[in-house]
């Protein structure tokens, strides 16, 4: 039997829209203007530019932790601005966000950590131990599923960070700095990963200002200054 | 899937109350203190109030009869007594009987009325009236009746002092409800407080599970049972409390009251009073939590 499957148009490709960010913090400074820009389901994306130039801001805005002052952003075909703060949830658990700062719970062992994010859903305790396992597993930490992140290192909290933001397959993984003071061969490996996770579908965006990382991996680069877009590169 | 989840939140609430140990333990205290001090009046109103329903179990009218009063005139009274729905049961006391009785009650006073060359008690009739016309303003117009009627001398009808006690009874009661109203109140803001710093503590935790797609009532559901718990554990310790203070408060204080230690002897709390007091800790702990949730928790 053939099966018809419906036509996909063109706004089911887009997964990200920005239109016209706009985002102050104090007058009179801007920390971000004008911003406009598409991500399309299955990209890669980097984010680049100085320190201040409003990275974690637009990846802020994307999760609805921030509203922008003005413009609308669309993510996955809703308008993020004008969702109501008690269906928010139902956008965040689509998107794993790895955080400058790890955001881990120091109380919590690195099971609980990942768990998490499976509980809040109502996922059965069967189901979260296999998955928390595979993540823990991509990145190389199950050996250490029962010890408190305080027991790990700086790069392996990094990974618990990403298992976390990977352990429930997000459709978008926004990744800011993950690679901050990870020596270049911890970062290449978990920017492969990132890779790896890209291909089975999510759309990735990951900021950082590490041009090494960029130049090796980027295809999809743009690149912020003081607020603006200055630059949008498809290598 | 509920079970799982329901045992995750206990799982939860109760790592965060242990995590807490010293500020829940304070708010503890001051909830068991406040539902101690409403448990005692509640018991010393119950005691107050089961004294005098003893009492009034037992309540007798006596009618005084006129001294050689003929006997068709004793029968007319005997009669219009025994006609009256207030009355259960009458008796007829004659002065020997009253006099024998005297003698065995009070023996140390046996010399006296042997000095006595007549006998000084008329005759009476004891009448049983039900506890439920105890207080009835029908029974007031009965006496009010007899005592104009020929060949009654006077009645006596100690109603006084058993209203008396039902009142003070009822008192104690307010007064426990003034009190531990106020001190319930006090509990709430404790509760509400005591959830606050708890949420203000948690923060980056509470902040984190926004950013993983928690709901709100997945973030509050914790809070809101641990303020359950802390209501009801201070509940609890304030019973055991009472329980202890009935059972020893009495032997401490001994028997040196003579007929006043049975005021003093508490009735333990009623089944129905055990469940209010907890359902009540359960409830401002609860409410308490909320209110505090609803100011300081933005999700």
């Amino acid at each position: 039997m053939r099966v018809i499957l419906p036509p996909i148009t063109f706004a089911q490709l887009r997964m990200i829209e920005l239109y016209q960010i706009w985002k102050q913090y104090q007058p009179p400074r801007w920390a971000l203007s004008d911003i406009t820009f598409t991500v399309k389901r299955g990209d890669f994306y980097f984010i680049t530019g100085p320190s201040g130039s409003g990275k974690t801001t637009l990846l802020k805005m994307i999760l609805r932790e921030i509203y922008p002052t003005q413009g609308q952003i669309i993510v996955d075909g809703k308008n993020v601005v004008r969702i109501h703060d008690h269906k928010i949830y139902k956008l965040r658990r689509t998107i794993g966000s790895v955080f400058q700062d790890f955001r881990l719970l120091f109380h919590k062992k690195v099971f609980e950590n990942v768990a998490i994010v499976l509980r809040v859903i109502g996922i059965s305790r069967k189901e979260i131990r296999r998955r928390v396992f595979n993540a823990l597993r991509v990145v190389n930490l199950h050996h250490k599923m029962w010890e408190y992140p305080s027991q790990l290192s700086y790069g392996e909290q990094q990974r618990l960070a990403i298992a976390r933001a990977i352990v429930n397959n997000p459709k978008i993984l926004l990744a800011d700095e993950p690679t901050g003071n990870l020596d270049p061969e911890l970062a290449f490996e978990i920017i492969t990963l990132f890779k790896e996770i890209n291909k089975q579908g999510a759309t990735v965006i990951i900021c950082t200002h590490d041009r090494d990382l960029i130049r090796h991996f980027g295809e999809k680069i743009l690149f912020l200054y003081k607020g603006k877009l200055i630059r949008k590169e498809a290598l | 899937m509920i079970i799982q989840k329901l045992k995750y939140f206990l799982n939860e609430t109760l790592k965060n109350l242990w995590q807490y140990r010293i500020r829940n333990f304070f708010s503890i205290t001051i909830i068991c203190l406040s539902f101690l001090i409403f448990g005692v009046f509640l018991s010393l109103s119950n005691n107050l109030h089961y004294t005098a329903q003893q009492l009034s179990k037992n309540m007798m009218i006596i009618f005084f009869l006129q001294k050689n009063l003929p006997e068709d005139q004793r029968s007319l009274v005997e009669e219009k007594l025994k006609e009256s729905s207030l009355i259960e049961a009458v008796q007829f006391i004659s002065p020997e009987q009253a006099l024998e009785e005297f003698q065995n009650s009070f023996p140390e006073l046996r010399r006296i009325i042997e000095n006595l060359r007549t006998n000084p008690f008329p005759s009476s009739f004891e009448a049983t009236i039900s506890e439920e016309n105890f207080s009835s303003a029908e029974t007031l117009a009965f006496i009010q009746e007899m005592k104009e009627m020929n060949g009654v001398e006077d009645i006596q009808f100690n109603r006084d002092w058993i209203e008396k006690m039902q009142s003070l009874s009822r008192l104690a009661q307010a007064v426990g409800f003034f009190l531990g109203g106020i001190l319930v109140l006090a509990s709430f803001f404790i509760i509400s407080n005591v959830i606050k710093l708890n949420v203000f503590a948690r923060q980056e935790e509470i902040e984190i599970l926004r950013l993983v797609g928690a709901t709100n009532t997945f973030i509050r559901i914790p809070f809101l049972m641990e303020g359950m718990i802390l209501g009801i554990l201070g509940g609890l310790v304030s019973l055991l409390l009472i329980f202890i203070l009935i059972k020893f408060f009495p032997l401490y204080l001994g028997a040196s009251l003579g007929v006043f230690s049975e005021l003093i002897n508490f009735r333990y709390l009623s089944l129905s009073q055990i469940i209010m007091l907890i359902a009540t800790g359960a409830f401002i702990g609860f409410s308490g939590s909320l209110s505090s949730l609803a100011r300081f928790l933005k999700v």
